[in-house]
């Protein structure tokens, strides 16, 4: 199992966790729970000394152990939808000089 | 064994021979524990949702292996949950996996004893035959000489736990085939709040959002038990707490709320108008309102008409009252200079006074839920007096009226102690100002009365008094139950609304669109688009059918001739008028006032769908209710054919819930269900889509709306799952060019745009769906305005104008939020400026202008007719323009303050199993002594239909009890984990007895009065079962929203159980014989 100050001395040369779960054969997540002492899934609240800790991730750290999230913002068919509804109607076109 | 290997792996000896000889890291792992793997590590996918109980909002992630749900966690990014769920919330994966879940069809035939299975495709074609055949067959062209064009055979309810795409297809597929009675939960939890808040404000929902509470420097929280009912919201309480805000609970019960508020107010449930009009009347007695806000921002300074009388002058009746239809006329109620455009032309016409019943039809149409979102429409210019010193403005009416709810009468009516009144007085006042803010939270405490609306609009009065709307730590926030109650309320599966609180069209009063627009839109202020909203919503309904040669096709929306509210369908059940039922995620058998009614109703129909997880209540009524127990209804003698769908979770659809701060938040299909189960989404689109198929080719008039409605959704998936994006992209509309809208003032009255709901217009702005936006809180200020989306425009405070002084500085810069920037000829801030950007403080409208032009630069409340918040309602709300303390319809304390013992303008519903108490000094009111009120736990939910059934629930909270005081419990021989029935005129049930300090006898003007609470959430089915304690309530409701009186009645208990079998009858009749109630009894005006 690697140090505390094995893993962040790399934190300290830069490397995110994903690049230091791969040098050291960890998880990211257990990478950033060896470095922090702090679950990379934030399921705890953080006081303000936690959150000064060396190698903290201040925003969104459960990327770490929640790798493959799904939160898609567009759909690919709605624009052509859309138009498919707006082709029938004349009386929308021609009021909106279309 | 290998020894060695054995030893080996104990983690004591590993600690103390290896390098952990603390044991602070892998040394003390077990071999167990090492080969266990986390559900979460083994994921294949992490998908962003929501949770489905109340309406907080809190984030998930939904973890997916091999396509099943595995696990369900809090999303720590969330701004508004911070990663946080409650017991119900964390017990999602059972609610969404568990075994309770039903996945198939089933069927119970006309006089059948049992279900049958019925494979789904059949179950289908089946219910669109019966919505066909009952539409046919009670379809109505007219009514009293009116064009109705409606069915009254068919109603709906449910929707506030479904997503807003469901609730908009219901809306859109029902009103098409002509059925108006579309109602849902909030009817019966928040429906006041509408009123209260809109008609003051000008929109209904929250003025502000659950983070902001932070900022607050005193919070009331009353009517609500926040911490339980909604736990996880009551971070933002603590928040302020440890920033050195006092926290204030005002609550008939001590509960963990008032375990972690700095005071704790007890009080006799029901009695809060007269404990808020204390405040409101210690304010204005000693001149602690906030002058300069009050001044400018309310309409304290307008002139009231010379033949208004108040409560002070008729004994507890405002002028105006018609005691034959028991409706207020508001004609006297009027500022000088502005009258209500719906009345003129019209009373002078006698056949439409005749018709009307003098205009009661209408206002019975509960008409204030329109200022949902937009205030009362008014015509001309108010006369003011700035001095505010006018007899007859505003602010001096608002001191007279509330002259007499002195601290005295408060202790005579609430039961609060002078000392701890003036304690609340002192902190609340202390905390308001321009460095200091104070708010209010509430919930159903104060919603679910006979003057409920009234309760609101009394916080309102006195928010508005102390400068606190609109500003950081101010408002009022309005605690909403349900996962998406709100959104079922902007776009509404309600009967008298239409997306976005248009309201639905009067057969008196709105022949055509003209008409329409002319009795409700307003001139000024932010409705006077209406036109715009209303053609755009038309378009998105029939497409290149709505077109200004036909009204675009306004003379298709059925038309109400009064109130068709859930209660009224009810009792056209019973008159076997209403003869199908869909029950969409509700279960009315245990969560609506007066079960047996409602139980009874149900037998009286042809047929009834059950959409839901597992066998609720109100679907097993005919085989297993306690009616069947009774004798009083036999199953084989039962006609109704009932239909169960098994409804999909949260996890298996997409779409969006409007939380309780009006924020839309995504949620995305993880899995497919399983089985038969479907979404309400797939259910509408389809079933719609089968009657279209059948329907096809018909000539008949009547079938026009629904074959030319626009019903093309593209669907996905095994299941034909409509793509609830392109519901959401209609909702939010387009314009000529395909272009998705993004903001609702670039909506077109020309028809040139279409829009399902217009204050949903810019949630789908740019081709982004807006409302699945997930930035991370750390990776935004504290409004976080890149999480979600919050109608109107993403703000987030409403009415955020009010937070800088008429000339547009900050009051403070401790309460900055949004302030007018010179250099840049515009309004700026920390939140998006609710208010025309570029219109500077010191613009004045020129005489005559309209919509946003005749705003002025120093009127906040953009909604409303004349920019200002609203003391004084001189239309709007229909029991008064001021609230009026009443007690509850069942009550045993003579009301203190005026001769009117009850809301005069209360809806009552005679009826055998309706019957009313005596209450205060009238006969036999002593048979029923004791007030009964009814509450929430944190680990069930409302009727139960998503707690009773989830294992981990029903373990925390396994049986329903009531909660006494040792006083009363030993004036009534009550024992600690006993038995007791609890007996009204209605019912009698039993629970187990909790004896508890928490309950505080309250001192009256030398009466003490014994609370009883109880909560609601039980029922005869799932894996912990009770009596429903709303088959204690009657109906009798709100005049204004047709809610219900719930949180305060009077009952009876008594120790041991309940008699079983017809003896419960029995003893119902027994007390209400030794009572002397009769079909009269509490009916008087």
């Amino acid at each position: 199992m690697p140090s505390k100050e094995q893993v962040l001395r790399l934190v300290s040369q830069g490397h995110d966790y994903d690049e230091i779960a791969t040098t050291l054969g960890i998880p990211p997540g257990q990478a950033y729970l060896i470095a922090t002492g702090i679950p990379a899934d934030n399921s705890g609240t953080l006081t303000h000394d936690e959150r000064a800790r060396p190698g903290i991730l201040l925003s969104h750290p459960q990327r770490l152990v929640n790798p493959r999230e799904v939160n898609p913002v567009t759909h690919g068919g709605v624009s052509a939808w859309i138009r498919s509804r707006i082709k029938p109607d004349k009386q929308l076109r021609a009021a909106g000089g279309n | 064994m290998d020894l060695r290997d054995g030893f080996g792996s104990w983690p004591v000896l590993r600690q103390l021979t290896g390098k952990d000889r603390y044991g602070r890291a892998a040394a003390v792992q077990s071999g167990h524990s090492e080969q266990v793997e986390a559900r979460t590590a083994s994921a294949d996918r992490v998908v962003k949702s929501v949770c489905p109980y109340c309406a907080v909002g809190c984030a998930q992630n939904v973890y997916v292996r091999d396509e099943k749900v595995v696990q369900i966690e809090g999303d720590p990014d969330s701004p508004v949950s911070r990663g946080r769920l409650c017991p119900k919330g964390a017990a999602s994966l059972q609610l969404t996996t568990g075994q309770s879940r039903l996945h198939k069809v089933l069927y119970r035939p006309p006089h059948g004893s049992d279900w049958q299975e019925l494979d789904l495709e059949t179950a289908m074609h089946m219910i669109a035959d019966r919505v066909i055949a009952t539409r046919r067959e009670t379809w109505e062209w007219e009514s009293d000489g009116k064009r109705t064009a409606r069915t009254m055979g068919i109603a709906s309810l449910g929707g506030a736990t479904l997503d807003n795409e469901e609730n908009y297809l219901i809306k859109k597929l029902l009103t098409a085939l002509g059925v108006v009675q579309i109602e849902n939960q909030a009817r019966v939890c928040h429906s006041s709040t509408v009123v209260g808040l809109g008609t003051s404000f000008g929109r209904g929902g929250a003025t502000t959002f659950m983070q902001d509470m932070q900022h607050s420097d005193c919070i009331v929280i009353e009517g609500s038990n926040f911490a339980e009912a909604h736990p996880v919201g009551f971070q933002w309480v603590m928040e302020a707490k440890a920033r050195g805000a006092t926290v204030i609970h005002v609550d008939p019960r001590f509960t963990r709320t008032s375990a972690m508020a700095d005071l704790y107010v007890p009080i006799r449930a029901g009695t809060d108008v007269a404990f808020l009009g204390g405040i409101v009347n210690h304010v204005l007695r000693n001149d602690l309102y906030f002058r300069e806000y009050v001044l400018n921002y309310t309409n304290a300074a307008d002139i009231v008409n010379d033949g208004y009388r108040d409560t002070e002058d008729l004994d507890g009746l405002f002028s105006g009252f018609n005691a034959d239809t028991r409706h207020y006329d508001f004609d006297t109620w009027q500022v000088e200079g502005m009258s209500v455009p719906a009345a003129s032309g019209r009373r002078e016409n006698p056949a439409f006074q005749e018709l009307t019943k003098n205009g009661a039809s209408i206002r019975a149409a509960c008409r204030s839920e329109m200022h949902g979102s937009g205030g009362v429409s008014l015509e001309g210019e108010p006369r003011r007096d700035e001095t505010l010193t006018d007899p007859r403005c505003v602010l001096q009416i608002l001191k007279r009226h509330f002259s007499r709810y002195t601290p005295e009468m408060v202790k005579r009516v609430c039961g609060i102690s002078p000392d701890l009144f003036a304690e609340v007085c002192r902190h609340l006042t202390e905390n308001s100002g321009p460095e200091r803010t104070a708010e209010f939270v509430y919930a159903v405490g104060w919603t679910q009365h006979t003057e409920g609306s009234q309760f609101i609009r009394t916080a309102a009065i006195l928010q508005l008094l102390l400068g606190n709307i609109g500003r950081p730590g101010g408002g009022i926030q309005a605690l909403r139950g349900h996962s998406s109650i709100q959104g079922s309320s902007d776009i509404p599966t309600l009967f008298n609304l239409l997306p976005g609180y248009i309201p639905m069209p009067h057969a008196h009063q709105h022949e055509s669109m003209d008409d329409f627009l002319r009795a409700d839109a307003g001139y000024r202020g932010g409705w006077s688009n209406m036109r715009a909203y209303l053609v755009s919503l038309l378009k998105a309904w029939w497409g290149p059918e709505a077109r200004p040669d036909n009204d675009f096709r306004f003379g298709w929306l059925p038309r109400l001739t009064g109130s068709h509210s859930t209660y009224d369908t009810v009792r056209l059940q019973l008159e076997g008028a209403c003869k199908g039922y869909f029950l969409l995620g509700e279960n009315p058998a245990v969560g609506s006032a007066n079960g047996k009614t409602q139980r009874t109703a149900m037998a009286n129909l042809d047929w009834l769908v059950v959409r839901d997880f597992n066998l609720i209540e109100s679907a097993t009524w005919w085989k297993d209710g306690p009616e069947i127990q009774t004798g009083e209804l036999r199953t084989e003698d039962i006609a109704t054919e009932v239909f169960f769908l098994p409804a999909a979770a949260h996890t298996e659809k997409s779409g969006a819930f409007t939380n309780t701060n009006r924020m839309l938040q995504w949620h995305h299909r993880a899995v497919e269900p399983a089985g038969d189960a479907r979404s309400d989404m797939w259910f509408m689109y389809h079933l719609g889509r089968i009657i279209r198929e059948k329907l096809a080719g018909s000539t008949d008039e009547m079938d026009a709306p629904v074959l030319k409605l626009t019903w093309d959704y593209p669907t996905e998936g095994s299941d034909a799952e409509p793509i609830a994006e392109m519901i959401l992209a209609e909702i939010n509309g387009w314009n000529a060019a395909g272009e998705p809208l993004s903001s609702y003032t670039e909506l077109k009255a020309d028809g040139s745009t279409a829009c399902g709901c217009w204050i949903y217009c810019g949630v789908y702005a740019d081709g982004v769906n807006q409302a699945a936006r997930r930035k991370p809180a750390d990776e935004q200020d504290w409004i976080a305005a890149e999480w979600g989306w919050a109608w109107p425009a993403n703000r987030r405070v409403l009415y955020n104008r009010a937070s800088a002084r008429p000339d547009g500085r900050p009051w403070s810069e401790r309460k900055k939020l949004v302030w007018w920037d010179e250099k840049e000829r515009r309004w700026t801030g920390y939140d998006v400026p609710d208010f025309i950007a570029t219109t500077p403080p010191d613009y004045r409208p020129a005489e005559g202008a309209t919509g946003d032009a005749s705003l002025s630069g120093i009127d906040p409340f953009i909604m409303q007719a004349d920019g200002k918040g609203w003391l004084f309602t001189p239309a709007g709300v229909i029991d008064g323009p001021l609230p009026t303390f009443y007690e509850p319809q069942d009550s045993p304390v003579v009301n203190a303050l005026y001769g009117r013992q009850r809301n005069p303008a209360r809806v009552l519903y005679p009826g055998e199993h309706n019957r009313n108490h005596p209450s205060g000094n009238e006969p036999g009111a002593s048979v029923f002594p004791y007030v009964l009120t009814t509450y929430r736990l944190t680990e069930h939910f409302t009727s139960g239909a998503m707690s009773r059934t989830v294992p981990y629930l029903s373990e925390l909270q396994p049986e329903l009890f009531c909660e006494v005081s040792p006083e009363l419990a030993a004036e009534r021989g009550l024992e600690h984990g006993g038995w007791a029935t609890i007996i009204t005129a209605r019912s009698a049930i039993e629970s187990r007895v909790m004896v508890t300090q928490r309950m505080v006898p309250l001192q009256l003007d030398g009466q003490v009065v014994h609370q009883v609470g109880v909560p609601f959430h039980w029922g005869s089915n799932g894996l912990t079962t009770g009596d429903a304690a709303n088959d204690l309530a009657s109906i009798v409701l709100d005049p204004n929203s047709h809610i219900q009186e719930v949180k305060a009645m009077t009952a009876d208990i008594r120790p041991g159980r309940r008699p079983r079998g017809p003896a419960l009858l029995d003893l119902v009749r027994e007390y209400q014989e030794r009572a002397g109630i009769t079909e009269n009894t509490g009916m008087e005006v």
